[in-house]
């Protein structure tokens, strides 16, 4: 898996399960906070991967 | 239940927990949480050992924060010792490959999921939560 973007994709959403199924206890909470999670780590990787831009080294 | 029994449980859970990431909660009955933290935690510590992990143990104390990062990996149980006893992220090279540090993360972030999971079961043998 040399694909930056699929690492992201792949470890979001292992991690937002596991937090979802330790939160949460009914099916469809487990559902939302999971999404929730996963669309945090993805977006904020986004956003600091953008304020990183102008600094390369 | 009497209080050496429930004891004894709660050390069992918690043991199994460490041992294998869901085997706790299998353990304790709790099958779709078990299943879910074996598969999810199992692939993430798996992916990362595909990605070529590090595991080798810092020597010295020059690196705290390498030493950490092992700690956290050793959380992740039997899986982490099976794979060190197999020689699987032993190199002595730093870079492997590109997906090294990924592979790292991976392996960390798996140890440390398994933490909290242990302390699921924990909760859920004391009986403060219920699922």
């Amino acid at each position: 898996m040399t694909s930056h973007l699929l690492a992201l994709l792949v470890f979001s959403a292992l991690v937002s399960v596991v937090f979802a199924f330790l939160q949460r206890d009914e099916p469809k909470a487990r559902v939302q906070f999971g999404l929730k999670v996963f669309a945090g780590f993805v977006l904020s990787t986004f956003l600091i991967g953008w304020l990183m831009f102008p600094f390369p080294r | 239940m009497p209080p050496s029994r429930r004891s004894s449980l709660i050390v069992t859970a918690c043991l199994f927990a460490y041992l294998v990431p869901g085997l706790g909660h299998l353990y304790l009955r709790q099958w779709v949480k078990g299943i879910v933290f074996l598969v999810a935690i199992g692939l993430l510590f798996g992916l990362g050992l595909a990605m070529d992990a590090r595991l080798v143990l810092p020597t010295g104390w020059g690196d705290p924060l390498a030493l950490l990062r092992s700690i956290a990996q050793m959380a992740m149980g039997l899986p982490y010792f099976i794979a060190r006893h197999l020689e699987i992220g032993l190199d002595d090279r730093l870079v492997k490959s590109v997906t090294h540090e990924y592979g790292s993360t991976f392996t960390e972030a798996a140890g440390l999921l398994n933490v909290l999971v242990m302390l699921d079961v924990y909760d859920i043998a004391v009986g403060r939560k219920t699922s």
